[in-house]
């Protein structure tokens, strides 16, 4: 695993992204990593495309661009399952880890880590955004394509965004991590809208699926350090996956984590089982040949993607509710990432009526 | 390059280093030669004194099936293989379209004249419409190196990519005990043992080879009652239930609730796909007003029945 902050290779520098400030932060935090300013990536992106494992070779490198769309993105749910009405920031694309299972394999077409630093036109955009919606609370984070946390050594840019959003207060900001890379973190003034959340797993999938990524534990330990600073923190048990003896290994974290944080600081845990658009899975088989989560019984849902046979994410679900319940406060407001109506009846014991009821009940700990 | 015409017994045949075209039908090419005779001459170079077919082996074989003495043939000069094979690659590449065992062919000989895997990848692939990565290289390399009969089966079939990729992750052993399997199944089937058989042995770590020689697939091979092709189904189905247990210990349950409840031929009750949505369908058929209302009082009767209730268990 990769206890030590990442490092690229090298990094290139698209020429019309040299002069902005964040450019200028990440070369200078890099240190000795050599750079290279390029017109445009093609060729880079054709090299490591032609590479054994492109995937895992466009993780070496870190390319420095700009967003020439948009930067807030509505969260890619999927049809015939209830969404949780999520919206996405698009800073950084890709991420240093390397989980089994990551969607980015087959979602991102360039598997270059990227980071994209016209900082000011994501600030406009977000101004436009946010005013929009004034009258509601959304949710927002920059955890979808990517660790919210995982190059914040190099950019820095927890700084920025939490300092934006502290003022924004129809907003709930999250920063989703694996990792324990909390230095900045550590450093910022908290905010009620500002919420820091880890991906947790059972402590076999972590370390047998989550290649590179600290451990549970230490996971765990970051959440209590950040949730001691102030901040109110979250975690997504998300892909939940079946294994042998998972309902203990589910047990155990569980345990583990709400033994070690307040459940009063916890704005939400999020629960989804193990899912992927079926081409995922050649990728999968050819990158981690020893991985066994493809094969259980997932069948294609309404939505085209492979998920567990319900019974058996139902089975999941209500350990693992009972679980939070047995050593966590009653009150911690949990969701289901992606299910149907009949699976929240079935095992949250109700269903939200429409986005707005969710996001009441996630954004109720706000006050 | 220079013509001449040679006799087909000058040509070596036994020297197949530039063939790439295997298990054709010689009929339209014969009735061609016989039509209007061999206006495209083959391409032959010259190796160790004797003349080798770089390309046109269908029209030199035609040519022998029909007798003739001599053909006229192009002589290429070139005395490097990897050139005269892209002499041949880049005439063919614009006049036809390559089968997938060909393609493994010329990057197996791409790769055999000493053209480095980069240059593959990235100059050739994109040519044969494959995606250029060196994982897609190395499975048609295999696919070069199948048993012939397994090509054969490939070509025949015309197999996709995907299940092709998965016939070369089994053994020699395991593909000759797959064989008889594969052969009566048509391409759906044929994906759905490969595929079956592969993930239930790396789910289960153990080997294809051990769960074809279990006794319930041996004595259905073994039968002497059942067709190929009943066999073929069989020991798919059994792959099926060893692969989804619980998708189909239930699907099972709901048919014998379904048998119990004794429909009428015409009327069929189904559970949404994989039984992932809470509704139920029915369809039937009726050919006139009396049919439809037989069919509605009969389902009419059935949905008061106590049993029937038992359906929605299956949500
Ligand atoms: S931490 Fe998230 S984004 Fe990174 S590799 Fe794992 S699943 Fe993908």
């Amino acid at each position: 695993m990769r206890k030590s902050e990442y490092f690229p290779q090298k990094v290139y520098v698209e020429k019309n992204s040299l002069d902005f400030p964040l450019t200028k932060r990440i070369l200078k935090n890099v240190g000795p990593v050599p750079s290279e300013v390029i017109d445009e990536p093609q060729e880079v992106l054709e090299d490591i495309k032609a590479s054994k494992d492109a995937i895992g070779e466009g993780k070496k490198y870190l390319l420095i661009s700009r967003q020439k769309g948009k930067f807030v993105k509505p969260c890619p749910c999927t049809p015939g399952y209830l969404g949780c009405n999520y919206f996405i920031l698009n800073i950084d694309l890709n991420c240093p880890l390397d989980c089994s299972y990551c969607i980015l394999q087959h979602y991102l077409t360039n598997p270059l880590l990227t980071v994209h630093v016209n900082l000011d036109d994501l600030w406009r955009q977000l101004d436009i955004f946010l005013n929009k919606k004034k009258h509601r609370t959304i949710r927002i984070g920059t955890g979808e394509l990517g660790d919210s946390l995982a190059l914040d050594h190099l950019t820095e840019n927890t700084a920025d965004l939490v300092s934006y959003f502290r003022k924004k207060r129809n907003a709930i900001f999250e920063l989703k991590t694996k990792t324990v890379n909390i230095k900045n973190i550590l450093k910022i003034e908290p905010a009620p809208n500002i919420v820091i959340a880890w991906s947790l797993n059972s402590l076999k999938i972590a370390q047998e699926e989550e290649k590179d990524a600290p451990s549970v534990e230490e996971r765990i330990d970051a959440a209590r350090r950040v949730s001691d600073k102030g901040f109110r923190i979250a975690f997504h048990f998300d892909p939940i996956i079946r294994h042998p003896d998972w309902e203990q290994g589910y047990k155990e974290v569980i345990k583990k984590l709400l033994a070690s944080v307040d459940s009063a600081r916890i704005a939400w845990i999020s629960l989804g089982s193990f899912r992927f658009p079926p081409s995922l899975k050649s990728i999968i088989e050819e990158r981690f040949p020893r991985t066994k989560i493809i094969y259980d019984e997932l069948i294609k849902g309404k939505d085209g993607k492979l998920r567990y046979f319900k019974p058996l994410r139902l089975e999941l679900y209500k350990k693992i509710i009972g679980f939070i319940k047995e050593w966590g406060d009653e009150k911690i407001p949990l969701y289901f990432c992606m299910e149907s109506e009949d699976v929240w009846r079935e095992a949250m014991g109700w269903i939200p009526k429409g986005e707005e009821n969710l996001e009441a009940y996630l954004s109720s700990p706000l006050g | 390059m220079k013509k001449q015409n040679l006799s087909l017994k000058e040509i070596f045949l036994e020297d197949e280093r530039f063939r790439i075209s295997y298990y054709f039908s010689l009929e339209k090419q014969i009735l061609s030669i016989k039509k209007v005779g061999l206006l495209n001459p083959p391409l032959v170079a010259l190796r160790d004194k004797q003349f080798i077919l770089v390309s046109g082996w269908k029209r030199v074989l035609a040519c022998i099936k029909l007798s003739l003495f001599s053909i006229p043939v192009f002589v290429l000069e070139e005395e490097d293989d990897l050139k005269s094979f892209l002499v041949a690659f880049y005439e063919n590449l614009a006049t036809r379209e390559f089968s997938l065992l060909e393609k493994a062919e010329i990057l197996r000989r791409l790769k055999k004249f000493g053209e480095d895997e980069k240059s593959i990848v990235k100059g050739y692939l994109p040519l044969l419409d494959i995606p250029p990565t060196v994982s897609n290289l190395e499975s048609f390399l295999a696919f070069s190196g199948l048993e012939p009969e397994v090509k054969k089966i490939i070509h025949q079939k015309s197999i996709p990519f995907s299940s092709v990729r998965m016939l070369v992750g089994f053994t020699t052993q395991e593909r000759k005990l797959l064989l008889p399997l594969l052969f009566p199944a048509g391409q759906n089937k044929f994906k759905g043992i490969l595929e079956d058989l592969k993930e239930i042995s790396k789910r289960n770590d153990i080997s294809p080879k051990k769960i074809l020689s279990s006794k319930e697939i041996q004595d259905i091979m073994g039968s002497e009652k059942l067709s190929p092709l009943q066999k073929s189904d069989s020991v798919r189905l059994i792959l099926r239930k060893k692969r989804y247990p619980a998708l189909s210990l239930r699907k099972e349950s709901f048919d014998s609730l379904l048998k119990k409840l004794r429909l009428p031929k015409t009327v069929e009750v189904k559970p949404s796909p994989f039984f992932e949505e809470e509704n139920f369908s029915v369809n039937f058929s009726f050919g006139n007003s009396e049919e439809l209302q037989a069919n509605l009082l009969k389902l009419q009767e059935l949905s008061s029945r106590k049993e029937f209730s038992a359906i929605f268990k299956f949500k």
